[in-house]
């Protein structure tokens, strides 16, 4: 049996649908466990006060990534098959940066709003309706940004094609990077631990 | 010793340079996106009877592109400049050599075609060793679709019987609808005057895509 299931047709779109709330329900559980579900928790990794979300996701993208690297090397997974969206590197960048505005305002990221909707947060209730509404905006605007939409495209290009090295290389790379991240996100902490209590006195 | 070492290092370290490990031998396990290398099960391969190769008959092709039916992808094996000269309403160019690095998915129904059923039985192949699904050959391929849908001869005499001119009549607008017509036979001259069917692009019909619910993914 090779994975992706759904890719290779394991089981059908119905299935699908019974396994992606199956999944989802976990992945929901995950993140209320990870602390995603709490807008301040979020917004802490602005300010550098608790860094556990950053240590919750990087981890999981270096574990992801090396699962599914090897994985994908001993044959139990087709990873031509994973999907991975095409870039559009200018509007990708805009796109990102209204995010990050928007995830430090409002304290979620469109995922973990759901997470905390469903802990009867009231804050992410308003939030999901702001990103419905910002959908709605976008949506009516989209006719007259069509050409910047799609602008800069790149197809679907990941690093080490772009870059043309080696994957390990780059996993290597981003293994390192998540070292020195959690090294830095845990003396940061101290840092502003610090600062906090001489604030207070 | 060493492990005795390793178990006395803190989890969270212990974590870490387990990854960096796995990283440094990452870095000589090669490309994992290269299935170049593919193990075949020979064993079903070779059980496959030729009844069990599905084929599809050009009419019957035509029938699903006049009636929408669009739940297969429809691939043109030839080279480019055979295809951009003339193809079947759409299909898509995929050559043999990158059918695997396109983007079919293994649960597409593939329908294959070229301009001789080798370079389609290749196909078959490839993508059959490759755990393709639903893989499908037009039988004929190109000179089929030209000679039975764009440019089908009339067999009927001079006196068609109902049943005739009603097979007569269906064929003139299934090659209609494809930008071709009808070949007829010149009864008074007593000769076969065919008219040299000549092959113009696609009547552009748009097609509406509605292979498999595309489906948005990522989150």
């Amino acid at each position: 049996m090779t994975a992706p299931l759904f890719k290779f047709g394991y089981f059908n779109d119905e299935v699908s649908l019974i396994v992606a709330f199956v999944i989802g329900i976990f992945f929901g559980l995950v993140l209320e466990k990870g602390g995603f579900g709490s807008a301040r928790m979020l917004a802490a990794q602005f300010y550098f006060t608790d860094m556990r979300v950053f240590k919750v996701m990087f981890t999981a993208i270096v574990t992801a990534m090396i699962g599914l690297f090897y994985f994908s090397w001993v044959g139990v997974l087709d990873l031509s098959l994973v999907y991975f969206g095409e870039t559009f590197l200018l509007p990708q960048l805009l796109g990102g940066l209204i995010l990050g505005v928007g995830f430090v305002i409002g304290g979620y990221c469109p995922g973990t709003s759901a997470v905390a909707i469903s802990t009867g947060r009231i804050d992410a209730i308003f939030y999901a309706l702001g990103g419905m509404f910002g959908i709605f905006v976008f949506g009516e605007m989209f006719p007259y940004i069509t050409d910047f939409f799609y602008s800069t495209a790149m197809g679907k290009i990941n690093l080490p094609e772009l870059l043309d090295i080696n994957y390990g290389l780059i996993m290597l790379v981003v293994i390192l990077m998540a070292i020195g991240g959690f090294t830095a996100a845990e003396w940061a902490e101290k840092l502003m631990a610090n600062k906090q209590s001489k604030a207070r006195g | 010793m060493l492990l005795k070492a390793f178990a006395e290092i803190p989890a969270r370290k212990r974590i870490g340079i387990i990854a960096v490990i796995l990283g440094i031998i990452s870095i000589f396990a090669g490309n994992p996106n290269d299935n170049v290398n593919t193990k075949v099960n020979l064993k079903e391969l070779s059980l496959i009877s030729p009844d069990q190769i599905s084929e599809i008959g050009v009419s019957e092709l035509a029938d699903w592109i006049i009636k929408g039916k669009f739940d297969y992808r429809l691939i043109d094996l030839r080279n480019e400049e055979d295809f951009v000269k003339y193809r079947i309403p759409s299909s898509e160019n995929i050559q043999v050599t990158s059918l695997l690095k396109s983007d079919l998915s293994r649960n597409n129904k593939i329908l294959l075609y070229s301009d001789n059923d080798i370079t389609s039985s290749q196909g078959w192949f490839l993508l059959k060793s490759n755990n393709y699904k639903s893989v499908n050959i037009i039988k004929g391929g190109i000179d089929s679709w030209k000679n039975e849908v764009l440019f089908p001869k009339c067999t009927c005499g001079e006196n068609p019987t109902i049943e005739e001119q009603h097979k007569h009549n269906k064929l003139a607008e299934i090659s209609k609808f494809f930008g071709g017509e009808l070949q007829t036979y010149i009864a008074a001259d007593n000769t076969e005057k065919v008219k040299m069917p000549e092959l113009k692009a696609p009547a552009t019909i748009t097609l509406k895509k509605t292979t498999g619910k595309k489906k948005r993914e990522g989150c």
